[in-house]
């Protein structure tokens, strides 16, 4: 009882601490739960979209790039006699009236619908199917969704698609059977198949047939026999597929922002640490008069752990609602990446999943008790008589500091022998990642010894007596600046590696962009998302584009994907004309060989994704999926391409049509006359292509700007874990300094009553807090270039494949120098303030 | 002809009070109702006067009216004696009036329904299957020459003129593979043709049947096939009929006597209990001639009712009498239960006839439809 009293009005005198070490952990807390919380949803949209797109089906049939051929569903039906099966035809179309706004188009036929889905019309299950068959462009929305787009029965609403505007009748709406499927249709306009063609532009193409086969052997046998029914281009796979594909197609994404939300808890622990244990510091003589009235050290280690619990508690409660806030904030971030990344993704609603939250509030009573068993057992070793002065605990400290600090320095060489050693676990090396940095965490006091006594000359020099003062007197209290300044390092090393790593991305893109495009001006149709290709040029208008006056000469390219149970395959079929050869970098493989061949044999080029996550190399064998069946392309080159991180495939339209009977083209590269001005000529081209056909017109540069604008879009969630890691950190260090500068108002009242003026004091704590800040700063750098170097060599290389140059760029070193520097002085400023305001006499009065 | 009852029913019934909730069985079947018939729109051809009709051309499909069918049953029997009734229809639907232009091949304004019912008339089984598909990309239609009609892999095809005619069809336990002969010449049902339904002015359809097909060919059930052989019958009806308000439902009678004769009789019964004075039957001697029954006429008396596992009561025993013609009949149901549970549930089975012409004993296979019997249990 006693106890506990002794430790609430402790915790109640020293408000600011508590307020701070509270906060600190809500951050931490906050910013994984909430990254947790966006992850989630999205994942989960994902899955109960694919899930309740599939519906019943249990199979699917899949064709070649462009689908299936509407005949095949004919064939399995009246040939066949297959009666559980559904064809889709499905794709994307952008809502003109609400820019952004993506929705699917699925078309399906009512009188197939049978067992499938539960929510599209059929005419056995009582819908009026009539007007849907009959009336071109009828379209089901959900209620909810009709509301938002403010549409009544009977009215019309403009999508387009490929860039082409047609217009949809709402003649009806959807009901789901329940909340979960409301929300994966809340993206949805149903439709019949024929609408649905006529409005994607996929005439005699069905995307996917939807089929259910028996378990056991009994639908080995089905599958068998309707196997036999189809061309060779076509490949049944099991339903979920398409949904296991996408999900990890985004893990490395996922895992990436989950791990960096961790380093924001890590910090958050170094604050809940930093608090107690100069708390416990303070109460050292109390808890000396404890021991000695007779209370058992077991009692003090609980009353330690129950004043953290406590901290824990209230954290973890503000972390919570923090974090499904920023969950909010961050879904639509997260969400976008994916959508410029990966694939058409619509999340409407986060996810307040308990096994988040349950998550988050493990991590952050966990992280809590963590952080205060050190000084738990600290505080139950106050020996039961007052000798353990301040002084011998100190000198203790720096005794120990080199070990501590040899320690950790051994766990940061593991954690870098972990991440060089070859291996492709993306988690694995996170794990080596962390090891580096709590070892070198560790190691700080100890180097920041080292460092001080390095800048007790200069300061001497430079600040006289005062600033040899700061610098000693920082050494003297270790054990508060040493975990401040650990604190401050880790999360300034965070802001130093993540932004190295975009820095060296961004240049990396940029250069290869610059080498890469190489025609005058890039035509292509505007596309909604990756999954269904993209829309075909109009052939007429695509030629008269490419003999418009001015142009030297155009390629073609055609982007396809294809699916396959291990994955879709993006294909890039394209001319390369010798102009256009010294953009490719390859990466390994003969260029003069591949340029040789490249349009005459079975070969393709792959990018270097794509080479990283099949783990392919020049001359192996890549099997696709033709229409003639599957067929072995040899790879000639393996380049360097950032346009996708799942790769591609790059095979020259001669080879292809071979293969594929594919027609069309969805890009064009025009090549220009010399004298020709780019700009000038893409507004005659836009001119001429007028009303026929949305288009994507950009010169060489404008393409160049939209790309790399889409690439600092994706690391905008980057960005802001970034700045919340330092908000985190700025907490910590202010806490920390506040802290310690407080407990010195004894020294300092005796500086003030031997003479100092406040002034001089200012300059004093200034001079102090600055010095840490200096030192963390300095001491960030080493480990935010080892982060960075991880980062871009290892982590980027496991998630992505991608390689990448390395630019140390000096600005965004300065840029941690000053975040630590003025972090620090800022929070120096307070108890500087303080300490002036209050007279000596009452600050010495205080025993 | 007998399918026509189903769209009165359920627009009667649709007349009544509302359902109170939105989604029960009963309002799911009406809006299919109101899908497949029972719609006024001025625009589709209606049966208003006696029409010449011409063949091959009248076998295949007449889309600018709403409804039309092909409707087949038969009585069919293997080596050893067993037994077994059979359905096959097919029905095209319009849910225009004229066709859609538009560039995908799924567009259609046409759609098809089919019913194939099994009846294992000694195994004491029945099995019944419905399928849907629109007209398009080949799934289902109707041509008059060659003569095909088909929904999927159900399909009805012969030559100009339909005879030799295969049926195909296959459900998920059954299939039969039959080919049917013209045992006698076509009769047109009603006034030369058209088929008053009620009094009312364009309330008919243009119906023919062919009452005689010698038929032979295989039945599976499971893994067990069958050789057969038998009569079967054939309606064809096409219309777009609005419904008499009072009329309650409907029983079909189409008889096949060993004398070589053949009887259809229709009553629409009225919701008061009497029967529709537009109730009416044809008689086809063994030359093939054939005389108009009007429903004064036929005296037909329910002796016994079967109430269905699933629902509602339907008659199962009837006496039938024609004074005029010296006959006297007892029709009976081959097997109790013959309901098609579909979307629009009705019974329709193999029934056996015996009794007395003038005298001399008479025996005779057949089909009865019964619809409006169907009730939603409480």
């Amino acid at each position: 009882m006693i106890l506990t009293r002794a430790g609430l009005r402790f915790l109640r005198r020293h408000p600011l601490q508590l307020l701070f070490a509270v906060i600190g952990v809500a951050l931490g807390v906050a910013v994984v739960i909430g990254i947790d919380l966006a992850n989630g949803s999205a994942a989960r949209a994902f899955r109960l979209s694919a899930q309740t797109l599939s519906g019943q089906a249990s199979h699917q049939i899949i064709g070649g790039p462009q689908g299936l051929e509407e005949e095949t569903y004919a064939r399995l039906r009246v040939a066949g006699g297959l009666r559980d099966i559904a064809p889709v035809v499905e794709g994307y179309v952008a809502l003109p009236a609400v820019p952004g706004q993506t929705l699917r188009i699925f078309g399906i036929d009512p009188l197939a619908e049978g067992p499938f889905r539960s929510y599209t019309p059929r005419l056995a299950g009582g819908a009026d199917v009539t007007r849907l068959l009959v009336e071109p462009g009828s379209a089901l929305l959900l209620e909810g969704l009709a509301q938002r787009l403010d549409l009544a029965l009977g009215e019309t609403f403009l999508v387009e698609s490929g860039g082409r505007s047609l217009r949809l009748t709402l003649a009806g709406t959807l009901s789901a059977p329940d909340e979960l499927t409301a929300r994966a249709l809340d993206h949805l306009i149903v439709v019949d198949i024929a609408t649905a063609q006529e409005t994607l532009g996929q005439l005699g193409r069905l995307s996917r047939i939807d089929l259910i086969l028996p378990e056991g052997v009994a639908g080995e046998t089905r599958r068998a026999a309707i196997r036999a029914l189809l061309p060779p281009a076509t490949q049944i796979i099991p339903a979920s597929t398409r949904g296991e594909v996408m999900a990890q197609m985004t893990r490395a994404f996922q895992l990436n922002l989950n791990a960096l939300s961790l380093l924001a808890l890590v910090v958050g622990m170094f604050l809940i640490y930093n608090t107690l244990a100069f708390s416990v510091l303070q109460r050292r003589p109390l808890l000396g008069i404890l021991r000695t009235l007779g209370v058992g050290r077991a009692q003090i280690f609980r009353l330690i752990l129950g004043e953290a619990l406590l901290i824990g508690m209230a954290g973890t409660l503000l972390g919570l609602l923090l974090g499904v806030g920023l969950g909010q904030g961050l879904l639509r971030l997260v969400t976008r990446t994916i959508n410029d990344l990966y694939f058409v993704l619509n999340v409407s609603q986060l996810d307040l999943s308990p096994w988040s939250l349950a998550k988050g509030v493990a991590l952050g009573l966990g992280a809590t008790l963590g952080a205060a068993l050190v000084p738990a057992w600290e505080a139950t070793r106050a020996a039961p008589r007052l000798a353990l002065t301040r002084s011998t605990l100190e000198s203790q400290q720096r005794r120990l500091a080199p070990w501590i600090a040899l320690a950790g320095l051994v766990l940061a060489a593991l954690g870098g022998l972990g991440l060089i050693l070859p291996g492709r676990s993306l988690v694995l090396s996170f794990l080596a990642l962390f090891a580096v940095i709590l070892g070198y965490a560790l190691a700080v006091p100890g180097l920041l010894l080292l460092l001080l006594r390095l800048l007790q000359a200069p300061l001497g020099l430079a600040g006289g007596l005062l600033g040899r003062m700061a610098a000693r007197d920082l050494g003297a209290a270790l054990s508060r600046s040493g975990v401040a300044t650990a604190a401050l390092v880790v999360a300034v090393a965070a802001t130093i590696g993540v932004g190295l790593m975009i820095g060296s991305f961004r240049l990396t893109v940029a250069q290869w962009l610059e080498s890469y495009l190489r025609a005058d001006i890039y035509i292509s149709t505007p596309s909604a998302g990756f999954e269904a290709g993209r829309a075909p040029l109009d052939p007429q208008l695509a030629e008269e584009l490419a003999r418009a006056p001015g142009v030297a000469f155009a390629t073609r390219a055609r982007h396809l994907l294809l699916d396959d149970p291990g994955g879709s395959t993006e294909l890039f079929v394209v001319d390369i004309p010798p102009r256009a050869q010294p953009g490719y970098r390859f990466k390994s493989g003969d260029p003069q060989r591949i340029w040789r061949e490249f349009d005459r044999e079975a070969v393709v080029i792959v990018s270097e994704p794509f080479a990283y996550h099949r783990n392919l190399r020049v001359d192996d064998l890549l099997e696709l999926r033709t229409d003639q069946g599957p067929i072995a392309f040899r790879i000639l080159g393996i380049h360097s391409d950032y346009g996708s991180d799942q790769g591609r495939v790059t095979l020259s339209r001669a080879v292809f049509a071979r293969y594929w009977h594919a027609e069309g083209v969805d890009a064009l590269g025009l090549y220009l006359e010399a004298g020709q001005d780019a700009d000038r000529l893409a507004e005659t081209l836009r001119a001429l292509a007028g009303d026929r056909q949305q288009l994507v017109i950009y010169s060489n540069r404008a393409l160049r700007e939209a790309s790399l604008a889409t690439f600092d879009r994706t690391f905008a969630i980057t960005a802001v874990l970034r700045l919340l890691a330092v908000l985190v950190a700025f907490v910590g260090i202010l806490n920390a300094l506040m802290a310690m500068q407080i407990e010195r108002s004894r020294d300092l009242a005796v500086l003030r009553a031997n003479g100092l003026t406040p002034r001089q004091l200012w300059r004093l704590v200034s001079a102090e807090t600055g010095l840490i800040g200096l030192c963390a700063g300095l001491l960030a750098l080493p480990l935010g270039i080892v982060q960075a170097l991880a980062l871009i060599h290892v982590i980027n290389r496991r998630s992505f494949g991608w390689t990448m140059q390395t630019v140390l760029a000096p600005d965004i070193l300065g840029q941690a120098l000053l975040l630590a520097l003025g972090a620090a002085l800022l929070a120096g400023l307070y108890p500087a303030w303080r300490m002036a305001r209050t007279s000596p006499a009452l600050a010495l009065r205080e025993e | 002809m007998p399918w026509l009852a189903l769209f009165l029913i359920l627009w009667l019934s649709a007349c009544g009070p509302a359902p109170a909730e939105p989604e029960t069985a009963t309002s799911r079947r009406l809006s299919l109702a109101e899908t497949l018939g029972a719609e006024e729109d001025a625009a589709y051809a209606r049966a208003l006067a006696p029409r010449p009709f011409v063949f091959p051309d009248d076998h295949g499909p007449h889309p600018a009216f709403k409804t039309e069918w092909w409707y087949f049953t038969g009585n069919l029997e293997d080596e050893a004696g067993r037994r077994f009734g059979y359905q096959l229809t097919f029905f095209r639907i319009a849910l225009a009036p004229a066709p859609v232009e538009r560039p995908s091949a799924w567009g259609a304004t046409q759609i098809f329904m089919g019913h194939f019912a099994l009846s294992d008339l000694d195994g004491r089984r029945f099995f019944a299957e419905e399928r849907f598909s629109r007209a398009a990309l080949s799934l289902a239609g109707a041509q008059a020459v060659p003569f095909r009609v088909w929904l999927e892999d159900w399909e009805a095809s012969g030559p100009a003129g339909m005879f030799p005619l295969r049926l195909r069809a296959a459900g998920a336990e059954v299939a039969l593979d039959l080919s049917l002969d013209a045992g006698k010449p076509l009769v047109l049902q009603g006034e030369a043709g058209l088929s008053r339904k009620s009094a009312a002015e364009g309330n008919a359809s243009y119906y023919y049947s062919f009452t005689r097909l010698p038929t032979s060919g295989q039945v599976r059930i499971g893994a067990q096939s069958f050789t057969v052989r038998g009569v079967s019958w054939l309606d064809r009806e096409w219309s777009t009929s609005a419904l008499a308000p009072d009329q309650q439902g409907w029983d079909w009678f189409a008889l096949q006597f060993d004398d070589g004769r053949e009887l259809m009789f229709y009553q629409l019964r009225l919701k008061d209990g009497g029967r529709d004075a537009a109730s009416k039957g044809i008689l086809v001697e063994a030359d093939g001639q054939s005389r108009l029954l009007r429903g004064e006429e036929v005296d037909l008396e329910v002796l016994e009712h079967w109430r269905s596992p699933r629902g509602g009561s339907y008659p199962s025993r009837w006496r039938l009498r024609i004074a005029e013609e010296d006959l006297e009949l007892i029709v009976v149901p081959a097997l109790a239960d013959q309901e098609l549970d579909v979307s629009i549930r009705y019974w329709e089975g193999a029934v056996i006839a015996t009794g007395t012409r003038g005298g001399t004993p008479l025996r005779g296979r057949g089909y009865v439809e019964l619809t409006g019997y169907a009730r939603e249990e409480p």
